[in-house]
């Protein structure tokens, strides 16, 4: 993904480790807004 | 073989339970040949045909019963999972669910036919939030129709039952063979293209040095969520600040990202 941004031209950056380093070294979260979620089929 | 046989007429209802209700947890238990065998024993008059049907009917529901909770509780986790040892694990889980959505109903009533299948589609109907009285309903029937196709197969070619076993466990084996094959090639595949792809070319920061541009309030930084899992479970969290970056729709989404700001992205 960060290779695709650069080859189009974008300052991408990856940060070492994702999320799980990030929630590890207690730094701030958010709960994802409902907006952002993404619905998968259900059968309910 | 033999003594999978013997075994059965020994042990007889419970021996057929157990291996049933283990092949239905996921592990690698011959339930077919316990059922192949439990119909000869059944044609032998060693066993009866009624309580042999039950147990086994009931060994399926209960341990599918089991691993659908196991979905409905870990929700789209065991998923998640799963699609991180696929091709394209940040289309999987949106593929997998729609195509489970489309054939869940009918995979249900032929999936205790097919390794694998078999374990995996009771706890993704979980997932899928199916209802518990439709769960039960299609994996009855197809546990009914795993149970008495191969009863059935024992009990009338109980003559022939050493040739059945001996075709079956050549078909497991072949089955096994090519399984391992494609796993190998597929490992194979994903080394080639790991060491071949570029990934060393993108610039990499560690955590605290992007800690420090977020605490000064570094105007020129832009993170962006790229997970296509996680997004998927209602308790998911992200970076604080962070923006959303969807990787099925990357075209449409680098629209919206400045290119004069710097872009960390981060996945799990």
């Amino acid at each position: 993904m960060a290779l695709l941004l650069k080859q189009n031209g974008f300052n991408a950056y990856v940060i070492v480790g994702g999320l799980a380093a990030w929630r590890k070294a207690g730094l701030p979260l958010e709960p994802v807004p409902p907006a952002d979620m993404v619905k998968l089929p259900t059968f309910s | 073989m033999t003594d999978l046989l013997s075994l059965a007429a020994r042990h007889g209802y419970l021996l057929i339970f157990f291996i049933v209700f283990g092949e239905s947890l996921g592990l690698p238990l011959p339930a077919s040949l316990a059922l192949v065998a439990g119909g000869a024993a059944t044609a032998a008059h060693t066993l009866h045909a009624p309580a042999v049907l039950l147990l086994a009917v009931s060994a399926l529901i209960i341990g599918d019963s089991l691993t659908f909770t196991f979905g409905r509780l870990a929700g789209w986790a065991l998923l998640g999972l799963l699609c991180r040892l696929s091709m394209n694990p940040e289309t999987c889980i949106l593929r997998s669910a729609e195509s489970f959505y489309r054939r869940g109903k009918i995979t249900l009533l032929f999936a205790k036919f097919v390794p694998g299948i078999n374990t995996m589609a009771p706890p993704l109907a979980g997932s899928m939030k199916m209802r518990p009285g439709q769960f039960l309903r299609f994996d009855l029937a197809g546990a009914c129709l795993y149970v008495a196709a191969y009863f059935t197969l024992g009990f009338v070619f109980r003559d022939f039952l050493a040739a059945i076993t001996r075709g079956i466990s050549t078909a497991s084996h072949i089955l096994a063979a090519i399984l391992f094959t494609v796993l190998a090639i597929f490992l194979a595949y994903r080394i080639w293209t790991y060491k071949k792809s570029p990934h060393n070319l993108v610039p990499r920061v560690a955590i605290e040095e992007l800690a420090l541009r977020v605490r000064a309030e570094d105007q020129n930084v832009v993170i962006a969520d790229v997970r296509s899992h996680g997004y998927y479970d209602a308790r998911a969290e992200r970076i604080q600040g962070s923006i959303r970056f969807e990787p099925n729709n990357f075209a449409e989404e680098i629209k919206i990202l400045p290119k004069d700001k710097d872009i960390y992205l981060y996945c799990t």
